[in-house]
């Protein structure tokens, strides 16, 4: 008798507790979403790259980053010397831990400008590259810049601060939007997107979906025909080449080129 | 911008009139001046943003195409020196055969590009230098009493040395007598530089016939482009299985440009002298040498770069 009275107490006392707890937890559990679209980008003949549009939902308050990373692959690279008059290159250097692409937007500019131990941004990929080769170890620090900024000049790195925007909140949710663009020389892969939120420069969430990049059509015929059919391919061009220069030649009675 | 075309084995996308307009211009040089363009479009096409190797090895298929219709027009009016052209050919395939050896080595070496635009600087130079001189002598010395036949003078060391090769065999077409050692010789040099410049040696080709194989200028014009269609069938089969880098989609649309480009070439040139066509082309060669020299020498923007020029 005394055991049930005893149970009775102890769950009219916990009830609220639990209630309050739940609630809570509830509201702030409820995760981050991230959309993108397209999220298949397909390479055909008229592909010049492509804008992409990401979307997402987030607890209001919290500032967000939206990363597009590649998968990461030994880069070969050569270091550039002078010989004599001449700026050849002068020794090789491999870099391990660079993505393939990465583009970086943030909601407010600051997010991306904070140096401090934050997981995304410029800073944080210059963390985790890895320089070999002929260089000397004063000669990392300004390598890893060149190698950003070789990258940013072939618009695979990006850092857009501000990219992302964010519209008021809507029962304690936010939506972001923000679009990237996918550069021309992109390679056929699997991209992750990924949305972290981020309160006081600490991370609060982070939440990835996939980008397929995929060459389809005449693209794709014809690099599997060079590559696994070389020879082939090799025919093939000189082929075309023999009909389509003696179909000119007719047609303009042998005055073309030579 | 939906004139952007996707190529992929250059790995990007290129805008189609771009390339047409390139295509049409060389194309107007070359019909402008009867020289092959493919000396001009290697450069230009690396300037447009194609990976060096792809811009040398596709200039290639496109000259395959573009000497077709020459060879066949010269073959009929009986300007082809087949004897020659063959002993030139075998030469020039197995040059060319090294030529694309030695850029796979330089590839992985690293150092492709600068081989590519070093040979292209000197090559440039030194025929747009020769070109320039020449023609600039010519149009002063244009009085009829100049023009007089030369006192027959002793043979010169080169003369003496080219008949001193063993078997000494006649070339009817071009009625000059020599050891087939020569042309083997000058053929594979000439196709050693077709495959590491992407060109069909016309511009090597017809200064070594002129005046190293002595033969007269109309044989050597159609002889010289029977050897490069060939030359150029090899090194385009040779790139296309050995570094994959011959972009058909480029090849045919440089083709279409340089087609239709040479035709308004032709009929501008039928206006022009032949002193003034030769400055102006010795200009045009001497411009990009220099363009292509400043590149080599002027400091770069960045100290790193990918290997294998892409």
């Amino acid at each position: 008798m005394r055991s049930l009275a005893w149970r009775w107490l102890t769950m009219a006392w916990c009830l609220p507790v639990l209630l309050v707890l739940g609630l809570a937890g509830g509201a702030e559990a409820e995760p981050a979403t991230l959309q993108v679209s397209p999220d298949v980008v397909e390479i055909s003949s008229f592909y010049q790259g492509r804008n992409v549009v990401v979307t997402g939902t987030m607890p209001e308050g919290l500032g967000a980053v939206v990363e597009v990373t590649g998968p990461s692959t030994e880069e070969h690279l050569m270091r550039k010397g002078r010989r004599g008059p001449l700026w050849m290159n002068v020794g090789a250097i491999s870099v391990t831990g660079a993505p393939s692409i990465y583009l970086v937007l943030s909601s407010a500019p600051d997010l991306l400008k904070n140096q401090g131990a934050s997981s995304w941004g410029f800073p944080s990929l210059i963390k985790n590259l890895r320089l070999s080769g002929d260089l000397k170890p004063d000669e990392h620090i300004m390598f890893k810049q060149q190698f950003l900024e070789l990258k940013e000049s072939q618009k695979l790195y990006a850092s857009i601060p501000g990219g992302l925007a964010v519209f008021p909140a809507e029962d304690g949710r936010q939506k972001i939007t923000g679009n990237f663009w996918l550069p021309a020389n992109i390679k056929p892969d699997t991209y992750k997107v990924c949305l972290t939120t981020v309160k006081d420069g600490q991370t609060v969430d982070r939440v990835c979906t996939d980008l397929a990049v995929q060459m389809v059509g005449f693209p794709a015929f014809l690099m599997t025909m060079a590559y696994e059919h070389a020879a082939l391919y090799g025919l093939l061009a000189i082929v075309i080449a023999i009909v389509v220069g003696a179909i000119m030649g007719y047609l303009f009675k042998g005055g073309g080129g030579h | 911008m939906p004139w952007n075309l996707y190529l992929p084995i250059s790995g990007n996308a290129t805008n189609i009139l771009l390339l047409l307009g390139l295509g049409g211009g060389v194309g107007f040089l070359s019909g402008l001046f009867g020289v092959g363009g493919g000396f001009l479009m290697t450069p230009l096409l690396i300037m447009a943003g194609i990976p060096s190797t792809v811009a040398a090895a596709t200039d290639s298929n496109q000259i395959v195409a573009a000497s077709t219709s020459g060879t066949f027009a010269h073959y009929r009016l009986g300007n082809v020196d087949m004897k020659m052209g063959f002993l030139l050919l075998i030469g020039g395939v197995l040059g060319g055969t090294v030529g694309v050896q030695f850029i796979k080595v330089l590839r992985a070496m690293g150092n492709a590009d600068f081989v590519i635009k070093v040979t292209y600087v000197i090559m440039l130079g030194v025929i747009g230098f020769y070109m320039f001189v020449e023609s600039l002598q010519s149009m002063r010395k244009s009085t009829p009493e100049e023009a007089k036949p030369r006192e027959p003078q002793k043979p010169s060391v080169y003369a003496r040395l080219v008949q001193s090769l063993p078997w000494q065999m006649r070339f009817e077409k071009s009625g000059v007598t020599l050891s087939p050692i020569m042309p083997l010789i000058l053929g594979t040099f000439v196709g050693i530089l077709a495959a590491i410049m992407g060109v069909g040696g016309g511009f090597i080709m017809v200064p070594v016939m002129v005046y190293m194989l002595r033969m007269p200028m109309h044989v050597v014009v159609g002889t010289s482009l029977f050897q490069i269609l060939f030359t150029c069938i090899n090194v385009t089969f040779m790139q296309a299985v050995s570094n994959h880098t011959v972009d058909l989609v480029l090849a045919i649309i440089l083709l279409i440009g340089s087609t239709l480009g040479a035709q308004f070439g032709v009929k501008v040139s039928r206006r022009l002298k032949a002193d003034q066509l030769k400055i102006l082309l010795a200009s045009i060669v001497l411009l990009v040498m220099v363009q292509m020299l400043v590149g080599l020498v002027w400091p770069p923007h960045l100290l790193l770069g990918f290997k294998g020029g892409h």
